[in-house]
């Protein structure tokens, strides 16, 4: 359980950013931008639409800043917010109808490699490939309980649905994701030549 | 014998099997491997790494912040780093003054003639004090008086040219002498940490005023 571990400096730095020291703000994004720019960059599933989704982070967590009075991380409050930007540019976005239509891999598609790559980089990117093609809610609740570990009151408290919807979901988009994986790995398998490291999960 | 299906297996990665579930799984090899293949998945996404930005993503965000108001430059002794910074003295004050007095004058002179560096660096030279209270003082001084100049410099470009907007390509070149006479400095004394302070403000400076003449808004 998160405890408040905001250090000294961190409150000093927020404190200056939240006056618009430009400096200051500055150093909050170097500190997190990777883990906000991730997280949004999961739940877009797009690289353009996430560097926009996660400019519109950065613009309502300075803008919220005044209002931050340290009851939560720091860390904990800025992901919230890009998770509910995120989320809202999703909507807006109006590109969860094409999501849900899942993607299949289909030949020629460009998918990870297996080439002569370490295998925890190949797994990575054949699970950055799946994440892609899962549909939009689904993907959502994946991201947020697999990848960020927020609980299913969490995520029922963000996206506004039940948890046990969201346990659904999770189990769905689990089952999703192994589907897409296993066919990748059939794929791999079935090719000449290949196999240089593989990674079986 | 019927498997679990995939939806069960997915749910078995983070709770426990009911008697039957459990007891299936001892049996069914498949079923048990397919678990197994769930609990590696599942552990490869909480080990994804962070994801960075884009290159220049903070350019970007900057420029926005600027136009929503959200962003202010510090002053000028905050963004040296000297506003609690102890051990700089007279000597610092004085060369602080004497850029900050030598680059407004250089501005200024590009534009119009009235206002040389004579006459603004002239008031921006309080050196050679020696405590660090003055020496603070001496650098407010200057970075006010430089501020008023703008200013001034401003109204009458406005008045005279009918333009409110200062060159800001004049300005890039000016800081680009400044940039230069930084890195000179830092050249010869790599560790003082005044030169290296008053570089990166010049060089922040430079950076951004290069960004204002590509998007070709005004600056001042």
């Amino acid at each position: 359980m998160e405890t408040r571990a905001t250090t000294t400096t961190d409150d000093g730095l927020i404190g200056l950013a939240a006056d618009g020291d430009a400096r200051a703000i500055r150093a909050l994004y170097d500190r997190f931008s990777p883990r906000v720019y991730a997280v949004v960059r999961r739940i877009a599933g797009d690289d353009d639409l996430a560097q926009d989704w996660a400019q519109e982070a950065w613009i309502r967590a300075i803008r919220a800043l005044p209002t931050f009075r340290g009851e939560a991380r720091f860390s904990t409050w800025l992901h919230r917010i890009a998770v509910n930007a995120a989320l809202q540019a999703l909507r807006k976005a109006e590109t969860r109808r094409r999501r849900e239509t899942p993607l299949p891999a289909e030949p020629g598609e460009a998918h990870p490699s297996i080439e002569a790559r370490p295998g925890d980089v190949l797994l990575r990117e054949r699970i950055a490939w799946a994440l892609d093609r899962i549909p939009a809610r689904m993907r959502e609740v994946l991201i947020l309980h697999d990848v960020e570990g927020y609980t299913h009151e969490d995520i029922g408290e963000v996206l506004g649905i039940a948890p046990g919807t969201s346990k659904s979901q999770l189990f769905k988009a689990r089952a999703k994701m192994r589907d897409l994986l296993g066919s990748l790995e059939a794929e791999e398998s079935t090719r000449p030549d290949r196999g240089v490291e593989t990674c079986s999960i | 014998m019927q498997h679990l299906t995939a939806e069960t297996l997915a749910r078995l990665v983070d709770e426990e099997p009911t008697e039957a579930e459990r007891a299936h799984l001892a049996s069914c090899a498949p079923c048990a491997k397919e678990l197994a293949g769930y609990g590696a998945q599942t552990r490869a996404l909480r080990s994804l790494p962070e994801i960075l930005p884009p290159r220049g993503d903070w350019g970007v965000l900057e420029a926005r912040l600027r136009s929503e108001g959200l962003v202010r430059d510090p002053g000028l002794l905050a963004r040296l780093g000297l506003g609690r910074a102890p051990g700089w003295g007279g000597g610092a004050a004085s060369l602080l003054c004497f850029g900050l007095g030598g680059f407004s004058g250089a501005t200024l002179a590009a534009r119009v003639g009235q206002a040389g560096p004579a006459e603004v660096g002239a008031e921006a030279e309080p050196a050679g004090t020696e405590a660090l209270d003055g020496a603070e003082a001496a650098v407010r001084m200057a970075e006010q008086r430089y501020v008023e100049a703008m200013t001034r410099y401003r109204e009458l470009a406005a008045r005279s040219g009918g333009t409110a907007q200062i060159d800001p390509i004049s300005r890039y070149a000016a800081l680009e002498h400044l940039v230069l006479a930084g890195q000179a400095a830092v050249r010869q004394a790599p560790g003082d940490p005044y030169l290296n302070g008053l570089l990166a403000s010049a060089l922040a400076e430079r950076e951004a005023t290069a960004r204002l003449v590509s998007s070709g808004e005004g600056w001042f």
